[in-house]
Formats: C-alpha cells, structure tokens, sequence
C-alpha cells in the first residue's frame, strides 16, 4: 500500500522549533516529526511512502533514509512550495490508482501528530507544546523499546539516570540517556528530550527541554520551550538567548559533513550531533568555582 | 545610566544592559547613592536589553545592600519580556518585588 506525506514549511509562529533544521525532522519525545508518521503509517499497512518535502529535503532523506528501519520504501521528492494535500493528490495519485492506504491515511499534511488531528502543532508555541503533551501516551508505540513507563504518567528512558532524590511528577517524560541530579523537581507536565542534564536543585514544569541541553543547578524553567540556550515563553512567546552557558546551553556541536556519492556528485549535508563532554566538565569546574566564591554585597 | 533621588525614593533607569562591563560601575555608583538613606529604591529595567550572570549578581548585591537596611522596599521596575525571563530562569523574581506600571 502506498502512502504520501506532506513535510511542513516554515511556519512563521514558531521560527525557533526551525532553527536547526526542517520542521519534519523536529525532536519530538525521543525521535524526529517525520519518524513518527513513517511509524503510523507502517503500523496501517503502507509499504510505499512518498514524502514531500519543501524545506530541507536532503536533512529530511538523511533522518529517514529509504525506510530499511521501518521495513517500507521510502523516497523523499523535494519541492519548492508546500503543496496542499489537493495539490499533493492531483501531482502524485490524480487517477485515484487503487494500491494506496484508505483516506485520510493516503495523503497526510504533517501538520499534527498522528491520532491528534485536532491539536495543530505549528500554530504557537503553546499549541505545540499542548500537542506534545496530549501525544505523550500515545508515543509508546511497540517499536519503543528504550523507554519505560516507569510508573503512571512517568516515562523514563531506561539509560538515564535519575537521582533517588529527584522528583518526577507525573505526567512527566524522561527520554534516553538523559542525566537528573539530585534535589531536582522534574513535572507535572515536563518533557526532557534525549541526552539532557538537568543539575541539582533545577526544577522543569510544564515545559520541554531540547536534546542535548543542559539545564544548570537550582535553575527554574518553567512555561518554557529550552533548546541549547534558547528559552521561549510558550504562553507568550517571548524568546531570550541565555548568555551565560552554566545556566542554560547546548550539550551538541552540530557538525555538518558535506557527503558526496562516487560520481562527485553532492548528496548533501547530513548533520551529527555529537556531545560535548569537554563543555560539561569545563561547565562542572566553573559551577564548582562559583560555589566558593564570596557573594558581593 | 540615570540615578536620581525624589525625596525617599531612589531611582535608577536608563540601563541598556547590565553585563561583565558595567555591572561593578552599577553597583559601585547605587551603593553610593544609598547612603542618602532613601526608603524606596526603584530600578526601571525597561530599557534593559541584555543582562547576563554579572548583572544579576549585581542586583542581587544591591538586594543584600538594601535588605541590610530595614524597611527599605527594592522594586524593579517593567522589565522587558527577556529580562522577566531572565529572572524567571533563575528564581531571582522571588526576591524583588516586579512592579508594571
């Protein structure tokens, strides 16, 4: 059975959620936008997917690849503009050839995430992160396998490691290989992407913490999306880039590595996250520091 | 940056940021002008555009300076959306009293 995705453009409202790549291959509670809906699909028969992708095609080839993870083929068509799922039906089905998923499965714009058609996810901060929070339960599909309901409403991934004093109040979720020191308060309502540090005394409440970050000791986020040193307000949108790296900061040196096939021919850029080890001892040396310095005053 | 002192209130506004470069000379100059003994020390952040850790550690002394003396009330003043933030982050927006007028 065939089956056709729509990749978002850039949406105008959450510019940030962009910021380091296409919106399909946006972090969403341990894996990116675009996997998710490769999962759906899957599970509803598709062996075929056709992705469409208007920004960013080749980060978007290069999260999914041609499907081999999933079992299915996939082929990722890159477009100047978003088209509208009319648009998308007339270009890529417009005889209506049977072999394709039942409707409204056969044609799907990304603009929310699967079984959550009524929680639009790029329309403000806060729509996103109410989409994300409604979506929690369902991101437990059988393919998860790293994460853990650890107890009702708590996910935790099961490489991460929290401290026995630390507080995780539900609904919470803790993704993998994620580090929560002691005497922190992690939820309700608090999502920690993958390979995030949150130090002692830190409290997350209703927001959602980006992978790789690193969440500074007794620091408060709270109604907040924090990715790297970006802090958004979700209820207002107001955003601030942290200046000081032991409060907030990324974990993730981002390199690109320009690939290219056997002709010379460019494939690309593909990005790679790699953790920054050096960043969190030089960060633990000069927290250590502050601890002994005198306050002025 | 404008300090002036209306009867027992001093005011302190005009600070476009509040970072490693100026933060001594702020604390320095409030410092002084708290020995004129005001009861209300008011400053207005709504020019404020860039704070970081030097910055708040110099409001944080001039909360310390102030709270030595009893009965003298520490307001800031409109902050801007990134400051709020700022203070928010740091669970600094407990110890002052944030007035929007």
């Amino acid at each position: 059975m065939k089956a056709l995705l729509i990749c978002p453009a850039i949406r105008p409202a959450v510019p940030h959620l962009a910021a380091d790549g296409p919106l399909a291959t946006t972090p969403i509670l341990g894996d990116c936008f675009v996997s998710h809906w490769i999962e759906n699909l899957t599970g509803l028969g598709a062996s075929q997917i056709q992705i469409v992708a208007s920004d960013g095609a080749d980060r978007v080839r290069a999260a999914v690849g041609d499907g081999a993870r999933w079992g299915v083929r996939i082929t990722v068509i890159a477009c100047n503009v978003e088209p509208t799922k009319e648009e998308a039906a007339s270009r890529h089905n417009p005889e209506g050839e049977p072999g394709w998923l039942p409707a409204p499965h056969d044609i799907v714009p990304m603009s929310h995430l699967p079984g959550c058609p009524d929680l639009p996810l790029f329309e403000s901060y806060a729509s996103w992160f109410a989409a994300l929070l409604a979506w929690m339960p369902k991101a437990m599909t059988p393919a998860r396998v790293r994460v853990t309901e650890a107890r009702p409403g708590v996910w935790v991934g099961s490489r991460s490691r929290v401290a026995p004093t630390a507080k995780l109040i539900a609904p919470c979720w803790v993704g993998d290989q994620v580090s929560v020191a002691k005497d922190t308060v992690v939820g309700p309502c608090a999502i920690l992407e993958d390979r995030t540090v949150v130090e002692s005394g830190a409290r997350v409440t209703q927001s959602w913490v980006g992978p790789d970050t690193f969440v500074g000791p007794m620091t408060s986020v709270e109604n907040s999306l924090a990715w790297g040193s970006s802090l958004i307000d979700w209820r207002t949108d107001s955003s601030l880039r942290v200046p000081d790296q032991f409060l907030l900061s990324s974990l993730a040196r981002l390199q690109s590595v320009a690939t290219t096939d056997r002709y010379g021919r460019s494939l690309g850029t593909q990005a790679r996250a790699e953790t920054n080890s050096e960043l969190i001892t030089t960060l633990r040396a000069r927290l250590d520091r502050g601890s002994n310095q005198k306050l002025p005053g | 940056m404008k300090i002036e002192s209306k009867g027992e209130c001093l005011s302190i506004s005009e600070i476009q940021e509040l970072t490693a470069a100026n933060s001594a000379r702020f604390r320095d100059e409030v410092q002084f002008a708290l020995s004129g003994s005001p009861s209300v020390v008011e400053i207005n952040l709504s020019q404020t555009r860039f704070m970081d850790s030097s910055g708040l550690g110099a409001l944080f002394a001039l909360y310390r300076a102030t709270a030595k003396r009893h009965g003298v009330v520490l307001r800031l003043l409109n902050p801007t959306s990134e400051i709020q933030q700022l203070l928010e982050l740091t669970q600094m927006q407990q110890l002052f009293e944030i007035v929007r007028r």
